[in-house]
């Protein structure tokens, strides 16, 4: 039986500032760690509210969570360092990247830079019931405020894009039409609350792309659609419980439409669904249960609920699948690759 | 100068792209107003297109910002997109790492939801600026100030 690989995950690609360490043996995980900023409280540590320019840079979290994480056993506690190394926001990126070449500097262990989104993808292998299932190829759709992407994976570590958003992802959508009705930021978890007492079909909404035989979705649309309806409705006395569950309808349709046509298409052996959007029930049901009608052989792998938005245990999971796979990176040459998509190398 | 374009449809963003590329140079700032669903990211989407981009831009509202490769003129080469929606207060412009990004030879910035920050002199003094007020049922008026 071979050792357990302990990966320290260090992730900073956009708001959140996280850091984990999983010990992993085969397909067996343990999470030793994973801390998330808002877990620890860094007010009392610093004296005083950070300011929300210190918060988005990052560095107070990132020293405070490896303190934490690394404990007493300091650089003892890892074999192996994984960072987020793009896509993201170059400065917030910078902070999680620095961070991890001075650990591989100080520690003399391997290094290994991670696709935030491979993270995402990881984040559903991470429930111990979709491990056993994790089989190849598999289709995962990735949703959350920044992304909606369709991504094949034939192997680990072996990534091919399909489809995407052309404009809004389908988290942003969510919250724009939540805000366009008035509702508080974050808007996904309003309207679905909403939607619970609301008619779905209430209010005709645009599907843009439905039929277009691509895996390509649009929600930018929406935007105008709903303000049209929200203001015409003011004086015909709309709900805002109708119009909510008619914003969900129209995501979680096209959410759910494209991912069964590229599933069909790429004839892969299971489907994934990762990223912040995840959370949302009606979409993890309504793929679910279309899966099981009209794809049935076709395994479902929804996220772990305890790693949905950005995390650090998703990147070390990411992590310790290229350092199976022979991946290592040289800390004195490693920068930030903002704009890396993933399936390039 | 100001210049107002009556914008009935997606294709319509191409004419208001096509005259801001006759002037536009490397480290040129563009300033995009106009409320949700105006069409600030559909019109960003026209100008790479006129760039010569390949990319295309999707919303930065989560990102904050995102660059695109492009093949414009004046040796323009790549654009940044940026969006300040989801900044809460002024000073957080500086998390947005503006001036590094005009540090790359042949940028230029097109800044959605600028009056959410408090931008430098440098990107608050530019003569290019596009305010966009949406039309019911559709279509949107869109008005362009280049430099003279």
């Amino acid at each position: 039986m071979s050792t357990w690989t302990r990966v320290l995950g260090i992730e900073s690609s956009c708001d959140e500032t996280a850091v984990a360490i999983l010990a992993c043996r085969g397909n067996e995980v343990r999470r030793v760690k994973d801390l998330v900023t808002s877990q620890v409280p860094i007010h009392q540590k610093y004296g005083g509210v950070v300011p929300e320019v210190a918060a988005r840079s990052h560095v107070p979290e990132t020293v405070s969570l490896l303190t934490q994480a690394l404990g007493r056993r300091g650089l003892g506690s890892f074999d192996v360092i994984a960072v987020t190394q793009g896509p993201g926001l170059p400065i917030a990126l910078r902070v999680g990247i620095e961070a991890a070449r001075v650990l591989a500097l100080l520690s003399g262990k391997p290094l290994i830079g991670v696709n935030h989104l491979e993270g995402h993808v990881a984040s559903a292998w991470l429930d111990p019931a979709n491990r056993r299932k994790f089989v190849f190829p598999l289709l995962a759709l990735v949703v959350s405020g920044g992304h909606t992407e369709l991504v094949i994976m034939k192997d680990f570590g072996d990534y091919r894009l399909i489809g995407e958003t052309q404009d809004d992802a389908a988290g942003e959508a969510f919250d724009k039409t939540a805000k366009l009705m008035g509702l508080p930021y974050p808007g996904g978890p309003q309207i679905a609350k909403l939607a619970l007492a609301g008619d779905p079909n209430a209010i005709p909404l645009p599907r843009p792309m439905l039929h277009d035989g691509t895996f390509n979705m649009s929600f930018s649309g929406l935007k105008t659609a709903v303000r049209l309806a929200w203001e015409a409705g003011q004086a015909t006395g709309i709900k805002k419980e109708d119009v909510a569950a008619s914003i969900q309808q129209a995501i979680v349709e096209v959410l759910v439409h494209k991912t069964i046509a590229a599933a069909r298409h790429a004839r892969v052996a299971s489907v994934a669904l990762v990223g912040g959007v995840s959370a949302n029930t009606v979409l993890r049901e309504t793929l679910g249960a279309r899966l099981r009608d009209e794809l049935p052989h076709v395994g479902y792998l929804p996220s772990d609920r305890k790693s949905i938005t950005d995390n650090a245990a998703m990147i070390a999971a990411a992590g310790y699948w290229q350092y199976q796979n022979g991946t290592r990176h040289d800390w004195k040459k490693m920068e930030a690759r903002p704009e890396w998509p993933l399936g390039v190398r | 100068m100001k210049q107002t374009f009556l914008v009935r449809d997606v294709d319509g963003w191409d004419a208001v792209a096509a005259r801001i590329l006759e002037i536009l140079r490397p480290g040129d700032v563009l300033l995009l107003s106009g409320p949700l669903g105006a069409g600030k990211t559909t019109f960003t989407q026209a100008l790479a297109r006129a760039l010569g981009g390949v990319l295309r831009p999707r919303s930065p509202t989560f990102a904050l910002v995102r660059a695109y490769p492009v093949k414009g003129p004046r040796r323009i080469t790549r654009l940044v997109h940026i969006d300040a929606y989801r900044l809460e207060t002024p000073e957080e412009a500086h998390a947005l790492g503006l001036e590094d990004e005009l540090l790359t030879p042949g940028t230029v910035l097109a800044i959605e939801w600028p009056e959410k920050i408090a931008l430098p002199a440098q990107f608050s003094k530019t003569p290019f600026r596009l305010t966009i007020t949406p039309m019911d049922p559709s279509g949107r008026v869109a008005e362009l100030t280049v430099p003279d």
